[in-house]
């Protein structure tokens, strides 16, 4: 399973629900999902507006057999493997905020880059399977951040790789529903949740997204929303109903253009007819 | 015919459950073990115990029963059952009066403990003692418990191999072998079977048989458990120390060392590091296996494989001795060279494995996966050969003088309910030999009547 916070660093930010909070229950629920079996993994990554950061498994943890010796012990009860997962987490955490800076008041966030890093990863795991071996993945996404309709086609390229390769895609939104999100969801076969009350974050991930597909099929959880299936046009990003479409590469705009710009073909619209008035014949006096 | 004696190898849960409460409630007040346990439920279960793991008042049963859908009210039910008989809930009267779900107590503030921290660390990590000078990597750790489990294996076939007196005693006591008096011991039906068992499954058995004899020995049951898990969900290649353990666990620990299941560099080394089979243990709970590494087949140091021709040919291409004392389980041995090791199927080794009490279902999964069609055929009606016929004692009846005599005979023996089998044509009958006596009354009685 991947995680995805997304939070954009200027968020705002209720007094009572901070990023840490949301850190937390984003970990507890990390760690119940591998405590649940021996062989489920896990994948921590965070998405902000300067792109994307694998906070687990990161580049400076050299994998499971062997690397216990740079990992520190938890020096209490829990589990080790999820202790060290823990600590990993929150370091490179502190390490993205201390390096990034916040430039505008940009609230957008690179998702579609962050999901296509994840698939990236559930792939290269599956190749690294033995014959006959198969993981069932999914990609949990935790949401605070606005839509950005920028990258409406790379996260719908995102959600159709995703789709083809039968990989769930659940969302958890914090604040203000989100269209594409909606779609993803609807599409993959996941489920979509805008959390009523953020503070009881920790419990809506684990009742509602602990759960794999086998076991969904078997509780009853909430049910689908609404979807917004409009597309963005191509020219503007913005969501259309009606538009025009371009018949050798299916891409949508809302006006009529000559040429299409993704795939260069011409076209030519039909004038209506100007009819060319006859030159009468001047009659000779006779 | 003889009985065959079936390997039971129970799994975590049921051996749980016959453990009394009160052990199973100290049990429950180590995170490792609630963990172990936690990972054996059934999904849905485990999905129920995550939900209610976090909340301190008692759910009503009603609002439980609607988290299912109604297809799966079966599998709802079987979950009720499932963590009722393991204890890990109780039923409550809510403030209402309805019935509610509590979980138990100890079972909560553990598990809480070993996904959110807090609490008493397992283990001494090592830390103390600083790095290892003889530190050992993950391969030597490998070899080293393949070899010692390999060991035990070779004993159980026969060839001389240096066992400890405990082990071998443990062995007599979990029926895989038995012992003349004065002489060394020698495998039955039961060790064949457990001989074809796979790595983790083999470890599981061999483990309850010894929690079984734990008691006898003066150590806590409950302690030992506890370690056990630990290792269990220890990393591969770290070393920890014995700091805290007590004289029963430090026994343990030696046992331990004997089954390959940790490495110790001397009996009074402070630091031992667990092995691949330790940590599969927990693994080997349930019948899916996880780890890769261990190849289904009984540990062989060297990785050899097996070519079975549809011509009921085996070539084994291995060194291993027990390797070789497997395949001469149930086929005859033709020759024997430094790499290869030619057998051939035959009815007589079949049956006489089967005898033994193996399947055929056992012979034939225990090596490849894929083989021929016309050498899985086979083997199966050789072992249904042996049940084509039945035998059943009985005293035969003859050369009667006349069919009126006969049938009077024979209608008073099915009356008694004793008749076996009877032709009417030659006026032959069988009778079961507890029969056998009043028939014979009854027919001389009727002899002297019509003489």
């Amino acid at each position: 399973m991947s995680l995805m916070p997304n939070n954009a660093p200027c968020t705002p930010v209720s007094a009572q629900f901070t990023l840490s909070k949301c850190m937390d229950a984003v970990m507890v629920m990390g760690n119940a999902h591998m405590a649940m079996a021996r062989t489920n993994k896990l994948a921590v990554i965070a998405s902000h507006c300067q792109g994307s950061h694998f906070l687990y498994p990161s580049k400076s943890w050299s994998g499971e057999d062997g690397g216990g010796n740079d990992v520190s012990s938890s020096g209490d009860g829990k589990y080790e493997l999820l202790s060290a997962a823990n600590n990993l987490i929150v370091e490179e955490i502190r390490n993205i905020m201390s390096k990034i800076e916040v430039t505008g008041n940009s609230t957008d966030t690179l998702l579609a880059g962050s999901l296509a890093k994840a698939l990236c990863y559930i792939h290269r795991l599956t190749k690294e399977l033995e014959v006959g071996q198969e993981i069932k993945s999914r990609i949990l996404v935790v949401k605070a951040a606005e839509d950005c309709a920028l990258q409406y086609m790379n996260f719908m390229n995102v959600i159709f790789a995703a789709q083809k390769q039968n990989i769930l895609i659940d969302a958890c939104v914090l604040d203000s529903d989100s269209g594409l999100l909606q779609q993803a969801c609807d599409i993959t076969g996941g489920l979509y949740m805008k959390i009523p009350q953020k503070v009881a974050l920790a419990q809506y991930l684990l009742w509602v997204f602990l759960p794999d597909s086998e076991q969904r099929s078997q509780l009853v959880l909430p049910p689908p929303a609404h979807v917004d299936y409009r597309a963005a046009c191509f020219c503007h990003r913005n969501l259309i109903e009606i538009g025009y479409v371009c018949s050798v590469c299916l891409s949508i705009f809302c006006n009529f253009s000559p040429i299409c710009t993704t795939c260069e073909t011409a076209f030519k619209i039909q004038l209506p007819q100007i009819v060319k008035p006859k030159k009468k014949k001047l009659k000779q006096p006779m | 015919m003889k009985l065959r004696v079936q390997l039971q190898c129970k799994n975590l849960h049921e051996y749980l459950k016959e453990l009394s409460p009160e052990i199973l409630d100290r049990l429950y007040n180590h995170p490792a073990t609630c963990l172990a346990v936690y990972r054996e439920l059934p999904s849905l279960a485990k999905n129920y115990v995550m939900r209610m793991l976090f909340l301190d008042q008692p759910l009503p049963q009603a609002a439980v029963a609607l988290w299912v859908k109604k297809d799966s009210q079966k599998d709802h039910d079987e979950c009720v059952s499932v963590l009722a008989g393991l204890r890990l809930w109780h039923s409550q009267q809510l403030q209402g009066g309805l019935q509610g779900y509590i979980l138990n107590p100890v079972f909560k503030d553990n598990l809480r403990t070993a996904l959110l921290g807090g609490g008493r660390a397992w283990a001494d990590e090592g830390s103390t003692l600083g790095p290892d000078r003889h530190a050992r990597d993950i391969e030597s750790l490998d070899r080293y418990a393949m070899e010692r489990w390999e060991i035990i294996l070779q004993f159980m076939v026969g060839s001389p191999s240096a066992v400890s007196q405990d082990l071998a005693q443990l062995l007599v006591q979990a029926g895989l072998m038995k012992s003349e008096a004065g002489e060394a011991p020698y495998i039955t039906s039961a060790g064949f079977q457990f001989l074809l068992l796979d790595t983790a499954s083999q470890l599981w058995y061999f483990t309850l048989q010894y929690l079984k004899t734990a008691q006898s020995r003066g150590m806590d049951l409950v302690e030992i458990l506890s370690f056990l898990f630990q290792l269990s969900f220890s990393s591969l290649g770290r070393d920890y120390s014995v700091e805290g353990m007590s004289e029963s666990l430090l026994t343990f620990l030696q046992h331990l060392r004997e089954f390959g299941l940790v490495f110790q560099r001397k009996r009074k080394s402070r630091r031992y590091y667990p092995t691949r089979l330790a940590i599969t243990l927990a693994a080997g709970v349930a019948s899916s296996s996880s780890s890769s590494n261990l190849a289904s087949s009984p540990g062989t140091g060297d990785a050899g494989f097996i070519v079975v021709e549809t011509n009921y040919r085996i070539y084994a291409y291995t060194n291993s001795e027990l390797q070789i004392a497997l395949v001469a389980l149930f086929s005859e041995m033709l020759y024997r060279f430094p790499n290869v090791v030619v057998a051939q199927l035959t009815r007589e080794s079949v049956q006489q494995a089967i005898a033994n009490g193996i399947t055929a279902q056992q012979v034939l999964l225990h090596w490849t996966p894929v083989l021929p069609p016309t050498i899985t055929d086979q083997i199966r009606l050789w072992e249904l050969e042996r049940d084509r016929l039945q035998f059943t004692e009985g005293v035969l009846y003859n050369q009667f003088l006349s069919q009126a005599d006969f049938e009077v005979l024979r209608d008073r023996a099915q009356g008694l309910g004793c008749l076996v089998w009877q032709d009417v044509a030659h006026r032959v009958m069988v009778v079961t030999p507890q029969g056998h006596s009043e028939v014979k009354r009854f027919w001389k009685r009727q002899r002297s009547h019509t003489i």
